[in-house]
């Protein structure tokens, strides 16, 4: 079927030519029987249609007729769209509308006077022996047909569908298997794609390029870095104050802090006189209690406080008046080492039952 | 039909033959700039140059070609001598010998001329993919399993097919050129150009046809990258059917794997 197809269009094509060549004297293979062929006909056989009318001088009165012409270039565009559009159709092995198609042109031609509508006839044989061929085509399955339709199906299955139970869906698909498609199906695909290919890896760099962002190391050795920075500042404020101590700023503060003691002691009552070990004596620490008599020393040494001996002979301390100060400078100054050790210094705490220090130490000396 | 005579032609001869499709012609021209040099000139070119020069101008070549093999798009001759190779043309044949030799030994790629016309060359595989899950963890690109559903198509099909039947193919397994995909995005263009442009498919119009319509081929590239019996064997797995009731692809299958392991040497 489809060899007749194909000769009968060679046929027409070669009968299409040879007037397009030479002037209708030859009548060809085709037994049309009529007397007025076209002559000068110069369409090639694949033209569009147009409106090459040549020479209608040409023609002879029984095809002049333009009803008639109209009416068989009017039916050849209908085959040639119908052709076109059912394409899929015809395509099919079981269709046979093609031979129609074909017989029905056969019998167009016979009326043909023009060339226009010869070139309509050559237009669609060109679209029939187009479409005879890929019928041709199709038979090239010999063994086992490849059906792309199962293919897709058994593709589907491969990438993991999930086929729904529910028919209802299908309905919504417009018949095409419903079902969820997992998100790597064509990576599956890919995968088995790739046993089959032999393509170059992609270059890449392995490490891929490097972050704009500050990398992790240096925060931390800035961190590092400031911590001894605090510890040395640490240590400064107490190296500062050790040095103080051992200035006569220091020890001058002291001194008038203890004065201030000193005074404070006196004023709450100015008639009982201040016992000297009560005063200097810190029970709870023989330390503070040496720096103590130290400091006392200087205010004795300024003449800022006197001492003097009361009716039990125990040495007594209270601060010099104000006015007093130069009057008692000049005259009777004694000097007297003054030595205590951690035994005595317990003896006079029991001796005097000394239960708290009167001068309070500093928070520093705590240290 | 055609793709049998293609095959049945001698191996060198049969790449020059092929015609290009109009839309890539478009984008490749003759390097009409650049003639080959003949034996002679390369070697007193070679007598100016130190080797540690000759040996820095191939490293060029090979990266370069390395780059451009990420996307998988060819490199063409006149790109290659304007931008990398210079002013050594004089001895490009050399240079090309011996990045071809460097592919081959350090890579285990075949740098190999897909067109010999047109002097445009592509990198693949000098070994056979490993069995069985792969070494590396790269990342699989989803589009190579689009492609692969394509060229199975194509081949099955017996080498040509109307662009109509791969659409409804494609739109079976729900991926419609007309909508953006979720993996492939703008799937018309990743097919019809992208891998056109990579050498994977060809896309060619079919005279006559109103409105115009195309046809899809194998490509050059996927000619000597693709296993033909691999396909087979994976559509004897899908369907569960022996390879060889195909016959007519079983037949092809083997005479192309004769001819494209011929037809894989450098020029």
């Amino acid at each position: 079927m489809i060899i007749n197809y194909i000769i009968s269009s060679t046929n027409r094509l070669t009968l299409e030519m040879k007037r397009a060549k030479g002037g209708g004297d030859e009548d060809g293979p085709r037994q049309n029987g009529a007397a007025g062929r076209r002559k000068g006909e110069q369409q090639k056989s694949d033209a569009d249609d147009g409106d090459c009318d040549f020479g209608a001088g040409d023609l002879q009165e029984d095809d002049n007729d333009p009803g008639l012409r109209r009416e068989i270039r009017s039916k050849y565009r209908d085959l040639i769209n119908s052709v076109q559009q059912n394409r899929e159709d015809m395509l099919r092995p079981s269709n046979n509308k093609l031979t129609e198609v074909l017989e029905e042109a056969n019998k167009l031609f016979k009326d043909v006077r023009q060339a226009r509508e010869a070139a309509l006839d050559a237009q669609l044989l060109v679209v029939a022996t187009d479409l005879g061929k890929e019928k041709a085509s199709q038979l090239f399955a010999e063994g086992t047909a490849f059906d792309p339709t199962a293919f897709a199906e058994h593709l589907l299955s491969f990438m993991g569908l999930n086929r729904l139970e529910d028919g209802e869906d299908e309905q919504q698909n417009g018949g095409a298997v419903d079902g969820y498609l997992p998100q790597d199906a064509w990576h599956r695909v890919a995968r088995r794609a790739q046993c089959c290919v032999r393509a170059a890896p992609s270059f890449h760099y392995m490490m891929g390029s490097f972050h704009a962002e500050p990398p992790p190391p240096k925060q931390r050795t800035e961190r590092q870095r400031k911590a001894p920075g605090k510890e040395a500042k640490r240590i400064m404020p107490t190296q500062l104050k050790r040095m103080e101590g051992s200035h006569q700023e220091a020890t001058e503060k002291e001194v008038e802090r203890i004065l201030g003691y000193l005074k404070s002691y006196y004023q709450d009552d100015p008639t009982s006189p201040i016992s000297y070990y009560e005063f200097v004596i810190d029970p709870n620490s023989f330390s503070r209690t040496v720096e103590n008599i130290f400091h006392t020393s200087f205010l004795i040494r300024d003449g800022l406080a006197r001492m003097h001996m009361d009716n039990a002979k125990l040495p007594c301390i209270a601060p010099v008046e104000e006015g007093e100060v130069e009057a008692g400078g000049s005259l009777s100054r004694k000097q007297c080492i003054v030595s205590i050790s951690p035994k005595i210094w317990k003896e006079l705490i029991e001796a005097f039952d000394i239960k708290d220090t009167m001068i309070q130490p500093l928070n520093t000396h705590n240290e | 039909m055609s793709q049998r005579k293609r095959l049945s032609n001698t191996p060198g001869s049969s790449q020059g033959k092929r015609p290009s499709s109009s839309s890539v012609a478009q984008e490749e021209h003759d390097d009409t700039a650049f003639t080959q040099p003949s034996t002679s000139q390369v070697q007193r070119g070679m007598e100016k140059l130190t080797p540690a020069q000759v040996d820095q101008k191939t490293a060029e070549v090979v990266q370069y070609f390395l780059v451009k093999d990420q996307k998988k798009i060819p490199v063409r001759r006149a790109e290659l001598v304007k931008h990398v190779v210079k002013e050594y043309r004089t001895i490009y044949p050399e240079i090309m010998k011996r990045a071809a030799r460097t592919f081959d030994q350090v890579f285990g790629l075949k740098m190999i001329e897909i067109d010999a016309k047109n002097h445009m060359y592509i990198l693949i595989n000098k070994l056979e993919p490993a069995e069985g899950p792969p070494a590396t963890r790269s990342p699989t690109n989803p589009k190579m399993g689009l492609l692969f559903v394509i060229l199975s198509v194509v081949f099955m099909k017996g080498g040509v097919v109307r662009e109509n039947l791969i659409w409804s193919t494609l739109k079976k397994l729900r991926v419609d050129p007309g909508e953006k995909h979720e993996e492939f995005g703008d799937v018309k263009r990743v097919v019809t150009d992208e891998f056109v442009r990579q050498r994977y498919l060809e896309y060619v119009r079919i005279p006559h046809t109103e409105p115009v319509e195309h046809e899809f081929r194998w490509g050059q590239r996927a000619d000597v990258e693709v296993s033909k019996t691999k396909i087979l064997e994976f559509m004897g797995q899908l369907h569960e059917q022996d390879p060889q009731t195909w016959t007519q692809q079983h037949r092809e299958a083997h005479s192309a794997s004769g001819s494209s392991q011929a037809s894989s040497s450098q020029r």
